[in-house]
């Protein structure tokens, strides 16, 4: 790994290092359908929270093809496949109390989703 | 011994960060003006004004901000900002109907080129673990009071995709140019837990 020098620092910045991938997988879902989270309970790491675990929701958009960080996060690669944001309605994850017509939106990779 | 200390140790966080620094240095990853630098950067040149310019030109220039709804990162870039954890962004935009919230419940996410380094209530649980569940709540503890009639909409940062809100622009502005419409915005507006307020008088 090259020393991080003062030089590098305003271009290092500036440009970051974007998680897409340029490559061509086939997404599983498209805008509109409805999906069902999956409930794994890895010991490692997951980007996909608890507290939506097991729910409804539908496809908001598909940002393409993403690093898959449960994967390249444990050195198994980037294993890379669409991600998605995905829109559910507060009370399918919070119940009755919540907000009749607020929604949570997360940002969710192919194998977090089953169809419903 | 104890009673004839010339000085405190410094704090556990400022031993942490020295203690940190020091390794990355002896193992030859950074130069210590690398780190200078990267602090001066967060600290005088990245922050939430530069998201107020954005949205002050989103204010006032319609296909501008078509642009920045559709693709935030390229529009963004347009302003001169982009980079490190601003790779990939997106604005959501609030309406007289809808009010957007960002939170990030894993850990921290937030978008440093537009907004800068998130504040510490940001990155605390209370906020992360009460922004899904009880929204309004939260609010209400910001000082701002939706009605049931409005739709809440929060963002979970959950990948490498960061939110910005783009604000309404409030009424008594009609007269406003970009730069005095950029002061007005505030980087609690583009998180969410606040409205951008009219003019002073």
């Amino acid at each position: 790994m090259p020393v991080l020098t003062k030089d590098m620092v305003a271009s290092l910045v500036a440009t970051g290092g974007s998680a897409r991938v340029n490559e061509a997988v086939t997404p599983k879902f498209k805008k509109g359908d409805t999906v069902k989270t999956r409930n794994p309970n890895p010991t490692g790491h997951t980007r996909l929270p608890r507290y939506v675990r097991g729910k409804v929701g539908v496809i908001q958009s598909d940002h393409g093809v993403f690093v898959f960080p449960d994967a390249s996060a444990h050195g198994k690669g980037p294993a890379p496949q669409h991600l998605y944001t995905v829109r559910f309605t507060a009370r399918e994850v919070f119940g009755p109390e919540a907000g009749a017509k607020d929604a949570i939106f997360a940002d969710l990779w192919d194998a977090y989703l089953d169809p419903a | 011994m104890a009673s004839h200390r010339h000085s405190d140790p410094p704090s556990d966080p400022a031993l942490r960060v020295k203690a940190l620094e020091s390794l990355l240095t002896e193992k030859k990853l950074l130069e210590p003006a690398a780190l200078d630098a990267l602090i001066e950067l967060f600290e005088t040149k990245i922050g939430p004004r530069n998201g107020a310019k954005v949205v002050a030109r989103a204010w006032t220039d319609p296909t501008y901000k078509k642009r920045l709804l559709s693709d935030a990162t390229a529009a963004i870039a347009e302003l001169g900002y982009s980079g490190m954890q601003g790779e990939d962004m997106v604005v959501v935009e609030n309406t007289p109907a809808v009010h957007n919230l960002l939170v990030c419940t894993l850990c921290s996410c937030y978008p440093w080129p537009v907004l800068g380094l998130p504040p510490v209530w940001y990155k605390a649980a209370p906020y992360r673990s009460r922004a899904v569940i009880e929204p309004r709540a939260v609010l209400k503890e910001f000082g701002l009071e939706l009605p049931e009639s409005i739709e809440i909409r929060i963002w979970d940062s959950t990948a490498e995709l960061r939110y910005m809100v783009l604000p309404e622009r409030p009424a008594g502005t009609e007269d406003l140019k970009e730069d005095a419409l950029a002061k007005l915005v505030t980087r609690d507006a583009m998180i969410g837990t606040a409205k951008v307020a009219g003019p002073s008088r």
